[in-house]
């Protein structure tokens, strides 16, 4: 087998993960929500988007649920993705190692102020 | 309008991506294009999508398919070769046209490039020696006798390979039988007669010589040659099956008519000709006619042609054109064909003997263009210290393979050799570069040579009809291949007007490093 494919794990999926705590979204969804959660920084175009979530599918990490029509885009059905338990495990331990990082730099007095 | 850009930029996606979400990625165009209106925003939009494009494309096509992966394990443990199909459907009819056009035009291209373009051309035939052209007989077999020098009052003694020709052929049949075949490659005649089946190949003999036509030939005559050329066939010819293949072929082709157009016996001799070649492309085997009739070959030698031989010889200093030491004591020879050892063993054993004591010595073979191979083994015997193989393409192996080393006295076998090449370097001039090559005992500076290795022997069948026979091939010991056609590279590649002061510095820096 090669090597997974999400270790380490790219931005953009993590983003996605995130966006699928707590909620289900469809593609969309999951873009305005990446956008929302970077302050507009993240877009992600349909090509990174759904080669991510097909990646993250593949993984086990997030699943299709169903279609539905979503009131607020029209009538269009449109497929819905929900994360799973290893999804919402990686989303933690990524944010665990992503907080040890801040730690370090924390220690090394890089960042200026004391937010986050 | 700018959906069906989108859509149309969707199909750059590998069509497994399409087939999963290209819908939805279409549906997400949508989506932004309604929510996101105005020039600025728009622009973004455009700009993201492009990027994203740029970025994922690659991406996809990278991207291996897990079904892939599962079902190439279990692919390798099954036995026998076996494939992925990667894509999902069957291949479309354009893509079917479009291939089966690609393949028919390169097909096409290269049947071309090999009837016109690419032929392999064998460098003898650049480097042909004149004398072979004048002598029509048989310009598929080499000359293998020293090109006529024109030294004063010379010229009707040796300056013509006809004459001399079956003067020497008649010599050696008193000598050792090797040598015979040697001398006797090509139709002991008068140069105007015969007539080159090569060249019959091309064209039409009668209209080269519409005279030709006064000879006509009955079907007892044709018989006759039809059944002398099968018994020198079967006789003479070394491929044992294609010879009986051959001789059959012949007979065959008379008993159902098929020769019974030829209007005389050139045009007889081109079609026998080529009748044993589509049984075997060998362009060494020819049929020759002549109008003139061939002499017989006569029993003994002349004594007077052999002297004429001898006063010649003597003239030149038996083609040692120069033998002198040049400065850091490296001896040079310029030895410009390998003449008969009988005649000439007395002036090569001076001649090497006055290079006895030399550092270093340099063979000039550039003008030489071959010889005798007792003479050539005679010459290397003198680079070695113990009988080595010397291997000649034209024998098989006999004592007589072996140079008769050490030569008493010599004191050379362990000295620097360079052997001085050019693209006129010939026969067994060739013979004696290939084998110090490839026992690695010089170093050869100059150009490639000629390439030619391979003789015929000559048989006459009656006084029009003749026949060229390739010699045998003996088995080159050292599994390369020898320098027929392709002649013998050298170890330094200069042009053989630079190959004596390329030598010379070769030489003096290798002294200098001892």
């Amino acid at each position: 087998m090669p090597k997974r494919k999400l270790d380490p794990l790219p931005s953009a999926a993590f983003q996605i993960l995130l966006a699928l705590v707590g909620q289900d979204l469809h593609g969309y969804g999951i873009m305005r929500q990446v956008a929302d959660q970077t302050d507009g920084r993240m877009r992600l175009g349909p090509g990174t988007l759904y080669s991510s979530i097909q990646t993250l599918v593949e993984e086990g990490l997030i699943g299709e649920v169903d279609l539905r029509e979503d009131a607020t885009f029209g009538h269009e059905r449109r497929r819905y993705y929900r994360l799973t338990a290893a999804g919402r495990k990686l989303a933690r331990s990524e944010a665990e190692r992503l907080a040890d990082l801040l730690r370090v730099a924390r220690a090394k007095k890089i960042l200026k102020g004391q937010y986050v | 309008m700018s959906e069906k850009i989108y859509a149309w930029l969707l199909r750059l996606y590998p069509s497994h991506f399409r087939e999963a979400y290209g819908n939805d990625a279409l549906q997400l165009f949508r989506d932004r294009a309604r929510d996101e209106k105005g020039f600025l925003p728009r622009l973004r939009l455009w700009l993201d999508l492009l990027g994203d494009l740029a970025l994922s494309v690659p991406r996809e096509y990278l991207r291996v398919e897990p079904k892939l992966i599962s079902s190439s394990a279990r692919l390798s443990t099954k036995d026998g070769p076996c494939f992925l199909v990667l894509a999902g459907q069957p291949p479309g009819a354009t893509a079917l046209l479009t291939g089966g056009v690609l393949s028919l035009a390169a097909l096409l291209m290269f049947s071309i490039l090999l009837n016109h373009g690419v032929r392999p051309v064998p460098l003898s035939a650049l480097f042909r020696p004149t004398q072979g052209a004048t002598h029509g007989g048989s310009s598929a077999f080499k000359p293998s006798v020293p090109q006529a020098t024109t030294s004063k009052g010379q010229e009707g003694t040796i300056a013509s390979p006809s004459q001399q020709q079956p003067e020497m052929g008649a010599k050696t049949s008193a000598q050792a039988n090797t040598m015979a075949r040697e001398f006797q490659t090509k139709p002991p005649s008068s140069p105007a007669s015969a007539q080159s089946s090569q060249q019959q190949d091309g064209q039409s003999p009668g209209a080269t010589n519409p005279s030709r036509g006064e000879t006509k030939l009955d079907a007892t005559e044709r018989q006759r040659v039809v059944d002398a050329a099968a018994a020198i066939l079967k006789k003479y010819y070394i491929d044992r099956d294609n010879a009986q293949k051959m001789a059959d072929a012949l007979q065959a082709h008379e008993r159902n008519g098929d020769d019974d157009a030829v209007p005389d016996g050139a045009a007889f001799a081109a079609l026998l000709t080529k009748q044993m070649r589509a049984v075997k492309a060998d362009r060494h085997l020819t049929l020759d006619y002549s109008e003139t009739p061939f002499p017989e070959l006569p029993a003994a030698p002349p004594p007077e042609e052999l002297a004429r031989y001898r006063e010649a010889m003597k003239q030149q200093n038996c083609t040692f054109e120069r033998v002198e030491i040049l400065p850091h004591n490296m001896g040079y020879l310029k030895l410009n064909s390998f003449p008969d050892v009988s005649v000439c063993q007395a002036t090569a054993s001076a001649a090497m003997a006055s290079l006895n004591n030399v550092d270093a010595i340099i063979f000039d073979l550039r003008d030489n263009r071959g010889g005798e191979p007792a003479m050539v083994a005679f010459m290397a015997a003198y680079l070695f210290d113990h009988p080595e193989y010397w291997y000649n393409p034209r024998e098989n192996t006999t004592e007589q393979s072996w140079t008769h080393s050490p030569v008493p006295g010599n004191k050379l076998a362990d000295k620097p050799a360079y052997v001085l090449t050019s693209a006129r370097t010939f026969s067994g001039a060739e013979q004696f570069c290939y084998d110090v090559k490839v026992l690695k005992r010089a170093t050869l500076v100059g150009e490639t040579t000629g390439g030619g290795a391979h003789a015929g022997v000559w048989h006459r069948i009656d006084d029009h009809f003749g026949m060229g026979i390739p010699e045998t091939k003996a088995i080159n010991p050292f599994s390369k291949i020898d320098w027929a056609e392709i002649g013998v590279e050298p170890d330094v590649k200069v042009k053989a007007a630079d190959a004596l002061v390329t030598a010379e510095k070769l030489a003096q820096s290798k002294l200098e490093k001892k």
